[in-house]
């Protein structure tokens, strides 16, 4: 997060992470093309020429925010491949919230577990603690055959903390919703850290409602935020604010 | 346990508050981009980056203001004019009009990028259709303003509505965006690969600095090792040498008579401490020649007489084992160049080790060839190869038994130190487990190569290749 007070700007990092070729580009392009464009800048995209993601896909979202302090998201992608270790680590430094995009596919298990190790991994190599992230998990590719079922994943989604969502990120489906809830989950903590309402006024509620609307959502807030299937919204809080 | 480098290029790369035109463009490029315009609507223009710089100008002084500055009225006025036009801030996405004081006007646009300005494009001055006559503003700046002078000199000046001005800006700041566009990306890949080589430069340093930490230690251990066991080896051998000597007059009855018991008992121990002090030896050589201490006395030598020599000391242990020892017949082979101490050595640890794990009724032949081997001609510095003979004429020195023989997966490690292929057996046979490991590296010092074949049917065969002569360059 950086605060630039001259310009009145709020700079926030979010990161989509995952294993290789689970959707994490092709959640930022839907998210582009949800968007309006004024809110909505270039998707920026360094790949090889196979079109997989070389470095990191980037694109900045700026909203007008609530009390005189404009919003503007980066919202990155790391390239899955597991050579590209290095620049994942680097793309995640500064991350104010992750989302963490799984493959859907029986056969993609172990893979998504291994990237999320390497996330822990690399949070822990820039200082970061995952369970201080505020992190969402995206269960991609849902239209596929040989999927995790439903019940499945509902019933390993209530054990855990982190909000999980179903999606079809070719389709649209479940992209802004994922995005709106690690919003949401990132503001919270952002503000319990910062104190982001009490000394600028900046309001979460404000923000995720013009957010959802500029992303061309039709229900409000609540009811997408409710989409997700398990964990919890609003339980993260710093851990030294614990006790 | 980030990089101080890879913290600064994320910044840079990620949450810069500051993008600068000047560094997102190619100064030359913007340059040809802006003349094509000019040159398209021939509109005077400039762009100026956030900071005020001039980046880009294809606009001529319009012969109206060389008018203009030879009076001094209107040349104040003018001055006055173009450092309010410079200093004109758009804001983001705004659009200030000018107008100057010949009742043209000048448009300023702001040059956004990502939602901020970084820049400002200065179009003009130019004229409206409508504004054809000389202002009266213009003429009161100086008396000497000659109103017959300007009127064609105004009708110089380009001519556009403010529509199709708005509509210019429109097209070069879309066209800039892009460039701009390419220019940040191109920026943001530079700095991502130069961050990603320095992270991965600095991940493999630590690794060849853990590699040659663990490296280092590892000598030292072994370095450490070699010197334990020399010390240890001489350390023990002094008193072992007294307990021997003494055992021994004992039992040749110095010290008086003894009866068959105690002089059992103390041959017992004087064949102990034999045996112990061969082992001592043993690992004393070993040492030695690990530290590269052991110096070779090396000379021309015959080898009938050596084999000779080692079959008959081992004689008598054969005979008492029931192993037929023979040396075959080798006269006519000509010399080599060893130290024949050492060789010796080699030849009766091999000879005695064959009789070990030879059966009752069994046979150990010596036999020696003459072969040839691959020369290793290569000093280090390499070169010249092609100047030297690969072959180099040997011996080839064969201790063969009909024993046990030795498994096809045993036979590299037979060599190491304190090895042994099957702990019974050799405690039946007896032997320290250092003998082939000595002999492997005095064969190495003499830049001879040893290797174990098959004896058929069974049986194992230790063949010692050594050169004839002295290696040609490395004497």
């Amino acid at each position: 997060m950086q605060l630039d007070f001259a310009a009145r700007e709020l700079t926030v990092k979010l990161v989509y992470y995952g294993p290789a070729l689970s959707g994490k580009t092709t959640n930022l392009q839907a998210l582009h093309q949800a968007s309006d464009t004024e809110s909505s800048g270039r998707l920026m995209t360094l790949e090889t020429k196979d079109d997989r993601t070389l470095f990191f896909d980037l694109l900045p979202l700026t909203f007008k925010g609530t009390g005189g302090l404009s919003v503007r998201l980066k919202v990155f992608t790391v390239p899955g491949q597991v050579i590209h270790a290095s620049t994942r680590r680097l793309v995640v430094q500064g991350a104010d919230g992750v989302a963490f995009i799984a493959d859907s596919q029986e056969s993609e298990t172990q893979h998504n577990a291994e990237s999320f190790m390497d996330l822990k991994e690399n949070l822990k190599a820039n200082g970061l603690l995952l369970k201080q992230m505020p992190l969402i998990i995206q269960f991609n590719k849902r239209d596929l055959k040989n999927i995790r079922s439903d019940e499945e994943i509902a019933k390993l989604a209530a054990q855990g903390r982190e909000p999980v969502y179903l999606a079809v990120a070719t389709r649209g489906e479940g992209v802004v919703e994922s995005f709106i809830g690690l919003l949401h989950l990132t503001m919270s903590h952002l503000d319990a850290e910062h104190d982001l309402t009490g000394k600028f006024g900046i309001s979460t509620q404000g923000l995720l409602e013009e957010v959802n609307q500029k992303l061309g959502m039709r229900k409000p807030v609540s009811e997408v935020l409710s989409a997700a299937v398990g964990g919890a919204l609003d339980v993260l809080r710093p851990v030294e604010d614990e006790g | 346990m980030s990089t101080q480098a890879s913290e600064r290029s994320l910044d840079e790369l990620t949450l810069e508050s500051k993008l600068n035109l000047e560094d997102l463009v190619d100064r030359g490029a913007l340059r040809e981009m802006v003349h094509s315009f000019y040159e398209l609507f021939r509109i005077p223009l400039r762009i100026y980056s956030e900071d005020g710089v001039l980046l880009s100008d294809v606009a001529e002084q319009p012969a109206i203001y060389a008018y203009l500055n030879e009076f001094r009225g209107s040349r104040e006025a003018l001055l006055g004019l173009v450092q309010r036009v410079k200093s004109i801030d758009p804001k983001v996405d705004g659009e200030i009009s000018q107008p100057c004081i010949t009742g043209a006007v000048y448009q300023v646009f702001a040059i956004q990028y990502d939602g901020r300005q970084i820049g400002r494009l200065i179009l003009g001055p130019f004229r409206s259709p409508e504004h054809r006559e000389v202002p009266r503003s213009l003429l009161d700046l100086d008396a000497g303003l000659d109103i017959a002078k300007l009127k064609p000199l105004l009708g110089q000046l380009p001519l556009a509505g403010h529509d199709t001005v708005s509509h210019i800006a429109r097209h070069l700041k879309g066209a800039l965006d892009l460039i701009l566009f390419s220019g940040h990306k191109a920026l943001l890949t530079t700095n991502m690969h130069l961050a990603s080589v320095r992270e991965s430069f600095r991940e493999l340093q630590e690794k060849n600095s853990k590699l040659q930490e663990a490296y280092n230690r590892l000598k030292e251990l072994d370095r450490l090792k070699s010197n334990f066991l020399a010390t240890v080896s001489h350390e023990l051998r002094t008193p072992l040498t007294s307990i021997i000597g003494y055992s021994e007059m004992l039992a040749e009855g110095i010290a008086g008579d003894m009866n068959d018991e105690q002089k059992e008992f103390v041959t017992t121990i004087h064949d102990k401490g034999e045996q112990l002090l061969e082992l001592i030896m043993g690992l004393l050589d070993l040492s030695k020649l690990e530290s590269g201490t052991m110096s070779l006395n090396r000379r021309e030598i015959e080898i009938e007489p050596l084999l000779q020599d080692v079959a008959s000391t081992l004689q008598p242990t054969a005979r008492k084992k029931g192993v037929n020892l023979v040396a075959r017949d080798s006269l006519g082979l000509p010399g080599i160049w060893a130290d024949p101490e050492r060789l010796r050595q080699v030849l009766l640890n091999l000879t005695e080790n064959a009789i070990k794990f030879t059966p009752e009724g069994g046979t150990v032949e010596l036999s020696a060839d003459g072969t040839f081997m691959d020369a290793d001609n290569d000093d280090g510095e390499g070169g010249g190869m092609v100047l030297f003979s690969n072959k180099r004429p040997a011996v080839e020195l064969t201790v063969t038994d009909s024993g046990i023989g030795i498994p096809d997966h045993e036979k590299a490690r037979v060599f190491d130190a304190f090895y042994q292929v099957d702990g019974s057996s050799t405690r039946e046979a007896g032997g320290t487990g250092l003998g082939l490991s000595i002999v492997k590296r005095l064969v190495d010092a003499h830049d001879g190569r040893i290797e174990i074949r098959d004896n058929q049917p069974h049986g194992a065969q230790f063949v010692v290749t050594l050169p004839r002569r002295r290696a040609s360059l490395s004497g």
